[in-house]
């Protein structure tokens, strides 16, 4: 009985996640319609010297001529049968451009995440409930982090690390040395949404009830807020931290390009500018399945952090 | 197009060897105060900091400079054109040209190898072209360069020849970019389409191999020991000096040059104005300038439509822009300003145009008066029968925009502003642009062409060039002299003759005031004074055959 329950749930979530990126797919579409301009002209550019013999080419060989929904049509027949079709402008399959630029941005997005989680934990942690001056310090550092953009804060960072004191190397993905200042540069601003909201948890829990019990059981006020209070305040962290993630595929476009990293934000640069219609779709597919699978993650998160929640139903 | 280091970009060359290194001391033993000899010395590897990245690596396919400027390193032509517009032997030993310039004959060395092992011959040749022409490659440049192409017929191992079906002057010039250069036939018919994802499938004849390349990050060219057939214009024959050459992609500015400075790289492409000061031999970093061929940077006007059909008033937008002293304070006195629509490293250029149409706002004032422009509205600008004196100049898509130009755009606002004439910059997406510019629907539009040879004077010019068939003639104008003289230029292999039309083609454009040339775009780049033997070919890019690392 409970097996045919999970099944079903489990069910549920993959045809959630499939109707999900069949409208990605679809807005995709719709919006790459909707933006102005021949497709064949835009992916050339404006002062392209290719004559009209080879735009009228290309237009065929993509099928840029046919109706709008039988484009549409077209594509969907090859979405479904996992075939992502192949870019207007590097003229390779999308499936392996994107294979081939993940690995980089995973390592990229992951480092980053585990970063921003860490220094989060450890200031709010040092932060919270404490003195006023170092509480507003520590609120004014992550206020800066969170609004300057991310491609100025990578610029400081090579200027101070790489270009003065030559710590790290400017550019690449060749060792782990070259990670360091990239993953920093998405993770800070990170960082500062995600303590300012533990900070917020965590002493909310501190005024509960419970927290005051722990305290004068002799814990120490450390102790209270790991042991204790974390758990409360972990909930809102968790939904934050999910989609903070989810938008780290975004950030890393700015970040890859200043570093001159590998990865998918390049590759998302130069989809967009040029209009690469499949390779767009593409990686509009990618964010959404990693939306989909963070969301998931969250909800099984839950699970783990609030076992009021483990009670009844399976998933939400 | 503003952005000319990135586009389209069609260089047919002429090559301008000039030793750059000359300042940091391989030629003259002049610079740097190091006591390295000037002897070079084999090995070592070198790091070159680009801005942009190629999209596709195929050079039968790509119209990208960068393209052409990295796989020039491992593609040799069958020509080799010098800063002076002579051809020499390069994979050709010699050549011959039919009288009616439809054919061209060409004797090939016997001894060059692609460097998977397999010969270069005449099969080699049509192979390629063949190939180029072919529409299933969807040739964005190479074919063009082709031009009137008719076939490629192996006479003998080593002898090959080209025709065209109908007269073809610029040939020889097309023939030495690397877009005409030689893939291994091997390598097509293994790879064929996915020559474009560059790396060791690309295999050339040139003095480099290609030996990696990791998409968003860097490409990795080595040695090519068995190299032996460099032009006669480089400094020595034989293998290149350099173990390895890698070109990083970093297209932020300041990350270029911090990563220059702190000598993380060796090399640095498009050095921003307001950083060239700051390098200088004291530093350990040099900086090399060089003019660009073709068209310099020019705003071009459509004399088709709305008041610029009057060139009354044409002649007060060219005679109204404080052209010096715009160009001067946006770019620090790095750039040129411009007197001709051609730039002066052009053959064919006429320098007799300097100062003959400086800034004069009384002159154009009185024009806009004769042209009726009489009235003032209450913002101040002109009208005319109740209609303001406004101009559309649309700002290029914002990834297009380069070199500042917005803010030149901004200087030659206000200067026509200050004749009563108002000028619209609205910010259009590459779709709308590309929409409004091809139909003519724009009042002034901006960019620069770069290609050695006069002959781009014809895709300004000539009425048959209009952007949308792949041209550059944004005046929209049909002048029968512009376009009997610029057509002319085209079937002429004589110097003179060629430079006889140009010079008329630059004057009449000045006179019709079809163009307000603002500053001849430079390449420059910083380097470490211990890289030495750099030369630029007349595309300004950077060739390594000579390049050696000093102490």
């Amino acid at each position: 009985m409970k097996a045919t329950h999970l099944l079903r749930a489990v069910a549920r979530r993959v045809a959630a996640a499939v109707a999900v990126l069949l409208g990605a797919a679809t807005v995709a579409f719709a919006a790459l319609q909707l933006i102005p301009g021949d497709p064949v002209t835009t992916m050339l550019g404006p002062f392209s010297s290719a004559s009209p013999e080879v735009r009228a080419r290309i237009r065929a060989q993509y099928g840029l001529g046919e109706p709008v929904w039988r484009q549409y049509l077209h594509y969907l027949g090859h979405l479904l049968r996992g075939d992502l079709g192949e870019s207007y402008q590097v003229q390779r399959p999308v499936g392996s451009l994107i294979a081939d630029q993940l690995a980089p941005t995973v390592q990229l997005a992951l480092s980053a995440l585990a970063v921003a989680l860490l220094l989060a934990l450890l200031t709010a942690v040092a932060t919270a409930g404490r003195r006023r001056l170092l509480r507003g310090a520590s609120s004014l550092l992550e206020l800066l982090t969170v609004s300057s953009p991310s491609y100025w804060t990578g610029i400081l960072l090579l200027t101070a690390f790489s270009f003065h004191w030559q710590l790290f190397p400017v550019a690449g993905a060749q060792d782990g040395t070259a990670l360091v200042l990239p993953a920093l540069t998405l993770a800070l601003p990170m960082t500062g949404v995600l303590a300012q909201v533990l900070r917020e948890g965590l002493e909310t829990a501190l005024h509960e009830p419970f927290a005051v019990t722990a305290r004068s059981r002799g814990l120490s006020g450390t102790a209270v807020r790991l042991r204790h209070a974390a758990r409360h305040a972990a909930l809102p962290l968790v939904t934050l931290t999910g989609w903070l993630a989810g938008s780290l595929l975004g950030g890393a476009v700015l970040v890859e390009t200043v570093f001159g990293r590998p990865g998918i934000g390049a590759l998302i640069l130069q989809a967009t500018t040029n209009k690469d219609m499949p390779l767009v779709i593409g990686l509009v597919l990618l964010s959404a399945l990693v939306f989909v699978v963070l969301s998931t993650l969250v909800d099984l998160l839950y699970l783990v952090i609030d076992p009021r929640l483990r009670t009844d139903q399976v998933t939400p | 197009m503003s952005r000319l280091s990135r586009r389209p970009v069609p260089l047919v060359a002429a090559t301008v060897a000039v030793l750059l290194a000359a300042a940091c001391g391989s030629g003259s033993g002049s610079g740097g105060g190091t006591s390295s000899s000037d002897t070079p010395v084999s090995g070592g590897s070198l790091t070159y900091a680009v801005d942009t990245e190629p999209v596709s690596w195929d050079i039968d396919v790509s119209q990208q400079d960068i393209t052409g400027s990295i796989q020039r390193n491992v593609f040799d032509s069958l020509v080799y054109q010098d800063d002076k517009g002579q051809f020499h032997a390069w994979l050709a030993s010699s050549w011959s040209v039919s009288k009616d310039l439809r054919t061209y004959t060409f004797h090939l060395r016997k001894d060059v190898t692609f460097t998977d092992g397999t010969p270069f011959n005449a099969q080699a040749v049509k192979t390629n072209f063949d190939r180029i022409v072919d529409p299933a490659t969807k040739s964005q440049y190479a074919a063009g360069l082709l031009g009137p192409y008719a076939d490629t017929k192996v006479v003998d191992p080593y002898t090959v020849q080209v025709s065209f079906t109908k007269a073809f002057a610029p040939f020889l010039q097309a023939a030495s970019t690397p877009y005409l250069g030689f893939y291994s036939p091997a390598a097509i018919a293994k790879y064929g389409s996915k020559l474009g994802a560059g790396g060791p499938a690309d295999v050339g004849t040139g003095p480099f191999v290609f030996s990696s390349y990791t998409k968003g990050q860097s490409a990795v060219l080595t040695r090519n020991p068995k190299y032996s057939w460099a032009p006669a214009t480089d400094a020595h024959q034989g293998p290149a000096y350099l173990d390895k050459l890698t070109y990083r992609f970093l297209s932020q500015d300041s990350v270029r040059v911090g990563a220059l400075r702190s000598g993380q790289v060796q090399v640095a492409k498009s050095v921003p104005p307001t950083d060239v000061k700051t390098l200088t031999p004291g530093s350990g970093l040099t900086v090399i300038s060089k003019q660009a061929p073709g068209g310099v940077y020019n705003l071009v006007l459509n004399a088709s439509r709305g008041p610029f059909t009057d060139q009354r008033v044409r002649e007060a937008v060219q005679r109204g822009i404080n052209v010096d002293a715009d160009v001067k304070s946006v770019y620090f006195g790095a750039y040129q300003r411009a007197w001709s629509p051609l730039s002066p490293a052009t053959v064919g250029y006429d320098s007799s145009l300097t100062g003959t149409w400086p800034y004069d706002p009384a002159l154009a004032a009185k024009l806009l008066d004769q042209a009726g422009w009489t009235g003032r509205d209450s913002s101040g600008y002109r009208t005319k029968d109740g209609k303001r004196l406004s101009l559309v100049w649309p700002l290029m898509p914002q990834n297009l925009v380069s070199q500042q130009h917005d803010i030149l755009g901004q200087a030659v606002q206000a200067d026509l502003k200050k004749l009563g004439i108002q000028v619209e910059r609205p910010r259009q997406d590459v779709g709308t642009f590309v929409k409004q510019l091809f139909g003519g629907k724009d009042d002034i539009s901006d960019y620069s062409w770069a290609r050695a040879d006069p002959d781009v004077l014809r895709l300004y010019f000539n009425s048959a060039e209009t952007p949308a068939k792949g041209g550059a003639n944004g005046t929209f104008v049909k002048d029968p002299d512009l376009d009997l003289w610029t057509e002319q230029g085209q079937t002429s292999l004589d110097p003179a003759t060629r430079a006889k039309y140009y010079t008329q083609v630059q004057k009449r454009a000045l006179d019709l005031s079809l163009v307000v040339p603002m500053y001849v775009v430079s390449s420059v780049y910083g380097a470490s004074t211990h890289v030495h033997g750099i030369t630029a070919d007349a595309n300004t890019w950077l060739e390594f055959h000579d390049a050696w690392l000093g102490k």
